[in-house]
């Protein structure tokens, strides 16, 4: 009998996409992202199998699944649940060894932990009282200014006066927002002054966490090169963000199901 | 002698001129305008019109409100909070409490036996507990925002709303719809958070009676059941609750002519602008 290789899942379920990362002995195999589309089951079911075809690999080759997410109790298989702050934190850990902080940056809500050396949860904040320092604020914006989520990044950079709101409030943003176009500022000024301000919020959350470097950005925010240069400013430290930021949790689930490591 | 007060709110501006028996010669209110905030020129016009008077004739002119700063024909700039309580003075003597509820803002007020203010609390950082949360919401309902008070009423029971942020409370009440909740009770459910929130800001002040609620959020009979249920009692309502800042304002005027005080500047009519 030869020893066969060992396969392990990570699956996400979040409100917005579900994420798949299969990982083999020492490298991450297939990952697979859609959006959940009000059916959690079946989406979860279609990225596993996703992963696992993109990546040759049978379902009964599989040595452990972990899922989490806010929909990890609808998924139809057999599987651990853990919640989704220990896969991210250990996600981050096995991405990057040095990392003491991170700060997910999602469509609704913001997380922030710290991360033992052993990539476990040491402490955990979460902001979903106020959507200014949640991605929410962006979509609004970004809405108002007719600009893709995928540019949002590279306008922001552009910018070379950014534009100071009056308010730290998403909805009174929204109004100034309206005045401001009117009164002829552009759009990569605006989107450059709204990071600034979720920035500002996120840097107060982490206040409370007093971080450590290094400091990862994960989720959705992660992609927006703007915001993570505005963390990375506000924070006063270097930010470091994932290839894919929003397979983090994903991948995370896969090294737990594989015993907390990669 | 006639005195104007001008209040030019983030939403509304409102005018009242009164003689000097402090009865209203004119009183109206117009929106302040987005982008056009000319507009509440306009309301200013408007008012000195059907009073038949002109701006020459007016004794003493002062402005207040979010506005207030760089109105080139007003004679003197005061707070909304000491104008508030002036004009509240003047509808309710017995009044110790006046919770504002305006379109960016709102606002506690405490007022001692002498008419004074003592102190005020306010929330302008954050749309929650201001009209503009009712504002959002009511489009998202698809109902519109003077018929809130009656919907709620109409409520056998409310659907708690467990977000504060106008942008997650949003999101919150597409999600109760769909899951079956009637519109009534999810107005109710607004009114209750809302209430709960002011009254919860204004309780810092120490909560004496009379009350009195002021600003659009007294037009909202819903509303005004909810925070009558947060005090335990029935709070007052002013017959025109959105201009007491403006009569404070011309209130305060008629005061500073009595004294003798004068005009902090020379009233400027050409090129009126506002906002520049």
């Amino acid at each position: 009998m030869t020893d066969h290789p060992k396969y392990y899942a990570g699956v996400d379920v979040g409100s917005v996409s579900i994420k798949a990362v299969l990982i083999g002995a020492d490298r991450i195999m297939a990952s697979e992202m859609m959006a959940s589309g009000g059916n959690y089951r079946d989406a979860a079911q279609k990225v596993l199998e996703g992963v696992l075809s993109k990546a040759g690999v049978a379902a009964d080759r599989l040595s452990g699944i972990v899922v989490t997410g806010l929909g990890a109790e609808s998924v139809p298989f057999a599987a651990r649940q853990v919640s989704d702050i220990s896969c991210q934190t250990m996600g981050c850990h096995c991405l990057f060894p040095s990392a003491r902080t991170v700060i997910d940056i999602g469509g609704q809500f913001t997380k922030a932990a710290k991360i033992s050396p052993q990539g476990r949860v040491a402490d955990f904040l979460m902001s979903e009282k106020c959507a200014t320092g949640s991605g929410r604020f962006l979509q609004v914006i970004a809405r108002i200014l007719q600009v893709s989520l995928e540019e949002i990044g590279p306008l922001s950079l552009k910018s070379r006066n950014p534009v100071e709101f009056s308010t730290n409030c998403a909805v009174f943003a929204e109004s100034e927002t309206v005045s401001r176009i009117a009164e002829g500022a552009r759009a990569e000024d605006i989107l450059a002054g709204v990071h600034r301000a979720m920035a500002s919020k996120v840097a107060m959350l982490l206040k409370r966490l007093k971080i450590e470097p290094d400091v990862v950005l994960t989720g959705g925010g992660g992609q927006d090169e703007g915001l993570v240069l505005a963390v990375s400013d506000a924070l006063g430290v270097k930010v470091l963000v994932p290839e894919q930021p929003r397979l983090s949790a994903a991948f995370g689930a896969a090294c737990l199901a594989k015993g907390g490591k990669f | 002698m006639p005195f104007a007060g001008i209040d030019i709110g983030s939403t509304m501006t409102k005018v009242v001129i009164v003689d000097e028996n402090e009865t209203t010669l004119a009183s109206v209110i117009g929106p302040t305008g987005v982008e056009h905030r000319h507009l509440a020129l306009e309301v200013m016009d408007e008012a000195i019109g059907r009073s038949g008077l002109s701006y020459e004739a007016l004794d003493f002119i002062v402005a207040t409100g979010y506005g207030r700063m760089n109105v080139p024909f007003a004679d003197k700039q005061i707070t909304e909070i000491t104008c508030h309580a002036r004009g509240i003075r003047a509808i309710f003597p017995t009044v110790r409490i006046i919770i504002d509820i305006g379109g960016q803002d709102s606002k506690g007020i405490k007022i001692d036996a002498a008419g004074k203010v003592a102190n005020f609390v306010m929330n302008d950082k954050c749309a929650a507990g201001t009209g503009r949360f009712l504002e959002v919401i009511a489009e998202t309902l698809g109902v519109k925002l003077a018929d809130m008070g009656d919907v709620s009423l109409a409520a056998k029971g409310y659907v708690k709303i467990s977000n504060t942020c106008t942008v997650f409370a949003e999101h919150e009440v597409t999600s109760r719809l769909a899951e079956g909740a009637t519109i009534p009770e999810i107005v109710a459910g607004l009114h209750e958070s809302i209430a709960g929130r002011v009254v919860n800001m204004v309780r810092h002040l120490g909560i004496e009676k009379d009350v009195v609620v002021t600003g659009g959020g007294a037009k909202d009979v819903g509303l005004i059941k909810a925070i009558e249920e947060k005090v335990g009692f029935t709070v007052r309502i002013p017959p025109e609750p959105f201009i007491t800042g403006a009569l404070g304002a011309a209130l305060l005027g008629k005061g500073f002519v009595e004294r003798g005080i004068t005009r902090d500047h020379e009233r400027r009519l050409e090129g009126v602008t506002f906002f520049r």
